[in-house]
């Protein structure tokens, strides 16, 4: 439905039109259809490239349907409808996963703080919701307003799902402006989180160089109680670090999580651990070092409570979204439900933060007491080993098509160097165990060849700020910087978890910006140099050329995208409120940002990743996200890479395909690091910036594949692009492939290259 | 119907590859196509057959077939090591967006490839990408090399070991010869 008066006024009233902060942009709290036309024009030249797992739909009791050829379901569904309405599908559980976060947390510390409690990110962020003034046209001030944020983005959910029912929508475009809309509303999600619980518990803003925080299982003290937070919500864990440091008991607990909890815990405190990555869950908690266990929501095993029972550990589950059959004891009182779980052993359910919090603390030197917390030993493990009998089911079921059979044959041996591979790049899912006939514990086995030394990370510092993005606004637009790099997501690594730090250390080297976050921010700190130093101890935490900066945890990927905007924003002096398609068209042709999901295995991280694509930032993929079945690739000699001159207001055919994919994955990481360079070019890239660019691209690319790129010719506009340093073998190339000069251009915009409601003049300030 | 080696990659449909046995049989397969292309993965890099490694087999089959080779991943450099300059160098999804359209003029630009074989991906990834081709390119049939079943190819080996593959891929070297 198009928008009438009244709910024109309902937004107006919502974002406080009156407030002139900046003038009202062309779409105010967009709906599902608003942003439509920018979708299309997107998806003309970053076509859906499908990859089906299933050639069968069977959502309705017509099917299951056969999708192959021609063939359409009952409902007439086609196969490629079918995969756009997975990708809306993967999107809106993402998107609902961080909204019902948000939402969470919001009302949780509405509660303790009441809805005027005002939003302030330190003087270094005054740009505070690049996201939700964008999108919205509100600039929130209050715990209040970030609560109006989640609201509008629950809207959205409800119409996106309802598209995806039999007999809504069936063109796969529609399905990807639809999916766009929803990753879009994610990174609203994410923002309104982050900025919550950043003025709720006071994390750490404004700051650059916060503190290092432990990193690694090693880094447990495992003689003390030790407690261990799984997942993503770091409200219960403050509540329970609160009651220690009341108690004056603090320094005497270990307080540690696994997964993105465990970030912000250390965002909260310091002092408290990070065991690892998603990937390290069941290693872990089969040591049995946790005393207790607290799980939030998002990305928690749904065994946790028969992994509990196994390794001894109390449970104590806390949300609503993950309840596992317990008993819910939130009404009864605090004493009670620590006798059940001190005296009858029961594993339960508070939907309560701070009584869970205080249960927690209560809880937790009581069933530390007497606990036997023994590693397995080399000789133990050898001894579990025996039973295998080289079946090799194992292989066959492990996701990540690893020789574990190999590995566990050479353990009996006494050997664990393989051992010590394998679980490098183990993903901790255990299908492998599942399957043993002989009930082989491999994941055990690997706690006598996993190192169990310690890292460190630097603790996530939330927001750019505005400082840093007016020192390097101008190179990165200009392209002097040569980009902005972004290793984000989860940990299903095709191979060494040690290929984030590599990756992330190849671009810092090389003066690019480096910002991580969540699980690829734990997992570049788990290598060590020489030295012993990390990433982290390396390179300066600045938003700066060179700088390795960690955002926090998944919902603080807003911050990153936010800074993409502050830039058009900051830098260009676009207006941001309710100007979604002016940022969005700003970013794709000038800032030279790229996402890599390496290990990107949640239907968060597509959500993420196609919030970034509506955005304009092209995201890099490892191979086993080709199960999400959907990129977003152009044909780069086909395609039509014509965008308007700003200034001359000309239609001109760049022939550039710059960005060249917005959602690609590759097979290994040598690729990976290409892509990522050849992906940060942009059209308006200065002869310097280019040369720049070119120059890293030029020389990645001879480093892992022994030549000079052959597609070269494509991001050459003229003799000035060329890298002196390679100027002579290039030139040669280029006359052997008949290049010719491009047409310069000036401020490249795609406004003006579809029907928009879009005038020139709004993008060339 | 074969089950693939890796659990990942059981076909959930009706339309899976036929695997093909005998090496001979696939070489009379693969002789008839008019444009043929083999795509090198990264995985053919590390894999040691006897003295030779898998890419080496791949090269040869290319050779006797005259196909044009297409350099996915990183795979580039080692071919250009073993002396063999690749007609192409794409990472894996781009060269199969470009094999859907059947008027695309291929890596020699002499037209569209009609058999493409696949040599040395990861097999969930390589699955994956074979998905692709098998619907949304009907005008062309996908081989693969790797000694394991992939459904959604065309023409698939069975789950070999080690020393059968490399008897396998001898054999029909010698077929296409």
């Amino acid at each position: 439905m198009s928008k009438g008066q009244s709910k024109q006024e309902e937004i107006n009233k919502t974002i406080r039109a009156e407030d002139n902060w900046e003038p009202i942009g062309p779409t105010s709290m967009p709906e599902m259809s608003d942003l439509r036309r920018w979708d299309m024009r997107l998806l003309k030249t970053y076509k859906p490239f499908y990859a089906p797992f299933c050639d069968l739909c069977c959502f309705c009791t017509y099917g299951k349907c056969d999708l192959t050829g021609d063939n359409k379901g009952a409902c007439g569904i086609n196969i490629s409808g079918q995969q756009g309405r997975w990708a809306l599908m993967f999107a809106l559980m993402g998107c609902s996963a961080h909204g019902a976060h948000a939402r969470h947390l919001i009302d949780y510390l509405i509660e303790k703080h009441g809805e005027n409690h005002k939003i302030d990110l330190g003087g270094q962020v005054a740009v505070e919701a690049p996201h939700i003034r964008t999108v919205m046209g509100l600039k929130p001030e209050t715990l209040g307003d970030l609560k109006k944020a989640i609201e509008y983005v629950e809207k959205g959910i409800i119409h996106g799902v309802s598209a995806t029912h039999f007999g809504q929508e069936g063109n796969e475009l529609d399905f990807e402006s639809k999916s766009l809309h929803i990753g879009m509303l994610d990174h609203v999600a994410m923002e309104a989180a982050d900025i919550a619980q950043t003025i709720g518990f006071k994390f750490p803003t404004s700051v650059a160089e916060t503190p290092l925080a432990a990193l690694g299982w090693g880094a447990v003290d495992k003689s003390k109680p030790v407690v261990t937070c799984v997942g993503h919500n770091a409200a219960v864990a403050t509540v329970m670090i609160d009651y220690f440091m009341k108690a004056g008991t603090y320094d005497q607990v270990e307080v540690t999580g696994i997964c993105c909890t465990a970030i912000d815990n250390t965002r909260y405190s310091d002092k408290t651990k990070i065991i690892g990555p998603l990937s390290k869950q069941l290693f872990f908690l089969k040591t049995g070092i946790a005393d207790l266990i607290i799980t939030d929501e998002q990305c928690v095993r749904c065994d946790i409570p028969d992994l509990a029972r196994a390794s001894g550990s109390a449970l104590i589950a806390t949300s609503d979204k993950i309840s596992y059959g317990l008993d819910d004891v939130t009404h009864k009182e605090i004493d009670e439900i620590v006798r059940m779980i001190t005296q009858e052993g029961k594993q339960v359910l508070i939907r309560d933060v701070d009584k869970a919090g205080e249960v927690a603390a209560k809880v937790l030197p009581i069933v530390a007491k007497g606990r036997k917390k023994e590693i397995v030993t080399k000789e133990k493990a050898t001894e579990l080993a025996d039973a295998c009998k080289k079946c090799m089911l194992c292989d066959r079921v492990c996701p990540n098509l690893l020789d574990i059979s190999g590995a566990v044959s050479e353990v009996k041996e006494g050997k664990f160097e393989k051992m010590a591979d394998l679980f490098a790049k183990c993903i901790g899912c255990g299908k492998c165990e599942q399957e043993c006939a002989k009930g082989v514990p491999i994941i055990t086995i690997m706690q006598a060849a996993a190192s169990w030394d310690t890292f460190n990370i630097r603790v996530g510092r939330g927001p750019i700020h505005d400082v840093e993005i007016r020192k390097v606004g101008a190179p990165i637009v200009l392209g002097t910087i040569p980009g902005i790099i972004a290793i984000v997501g989860c940990s299903n690594y095709p191979e060494e978890i040690e290929e984030i730090a590599e990756i992330a250390e190849e671009f810092a080297k090389r003066k690019y910006i480096v910002v991580l976050s969540g699980c690829a921010a734990m997992a570049a700190g788990m290598k060590k140099d020489a030295e012993g130093k990390t990433i982290y101890d390396k390179f300066k935490p600045d938003f700066d050329a060179g700088g390795v900066l960690n955002v926090g945890s998944c919902v603080a990927n807003a911050h990153i995208t936010g800074a993409a905007m502050k830039v058009a924003n900051i830098f260009a002096k676009l207006p941001l409120r309710a100007n979604y398609e002016v940022i969005a068209d700003y970013i794709l042709n000038r800032v030279g940002a790229v996402g890599l999901a390496w290990g990107a295995y949640s239907q968060k991280a597509f959500s993420i990743g196609t919030g970034c694509n509506r955005l304009g930032i092209p995201v890099v993929l490892g191979p086993h996200s080709a199960k999400y079945r959907r990129l977003y690739l152009s044909r780069k000699e086909e395609d039509d890479w014509t965008v308007m001159d700003g200034r001359k207001r000309e239609l001109i055919n760049t022939e550039e395909p710059s960005p060249e994919h917005l959602s690609i994955v590759v097979e290994s990481k040598e690729r990976a690091i290409i892509t990522m360079a050849k992906l940060c070019i942009r059209k308006n890239d200065t002869a310097q910036g280019r040369q720049l660019k070119l120059n890293h691209y030029i020389s990645l690319y001879k480093q892992h594949m022994g030549s000079l790129p052959d597609d070269l010719q494509n991001f050459v506009r003229n003799d000035k692009d060329i890298p002196i340093v390679y100027k002579k073998e290039v030139v040669e190339y280029l006359k052997s492939v008949g290049w010719h000069p491009k047409p310069l251009l000036t401020l490249p915009t795609l406004i003006g290259t579809y029907e928009s409601n879009i005038p020139i003049d709004a993008v060339v300030k | 119907m074969s089950i693939p080696l890796h659990h990942v990659n059981v076909l959930t449909g009706l339309k899976g590859c036929r695997v093909i046995e005998d090496p001979q049989a696939l070489g009379k397969i693969i002789k008839k196509a008019e444009r043929p292309l083999v795509v090198f993965g990264p995985r053919c890099l590390d894999i040691a057959m006897g003295e030779k490694l898998a890419v080496q087999y791949g090269v040869e089959i290319a050779k006797a077939l005259g196909a044009a080779i297409c350099a996915t991943a990183h795979t580039k450099k080692k071919l250009l090591e073993l002396g063999v300059v690749p007609d192409s160098a794409y990472d894996a999804v781009e060269i199969i967006n470009h094999l859907k359209d059947p008027n695309w003029k291929g890596v020699k630009k002499q037209g569209n490839h009609d058999v493409v074989m696949f040599l040395g991906m990861r097999t969930d990834f390589g699955n994956q990408g074979l998905s692709t081709l098998k619907h949304y390119a009907p005008h062309l049939k996908t081989v693969t090399l790797c000694p394991y079943v992939y459904p959604h190819a065309s023409f698939s080996l069975a789950n070999l070991k080690a020393d059968k593959w490399k008897e396998y891929l001898e054999i029909l070297i010698n077929s296409l010869n």
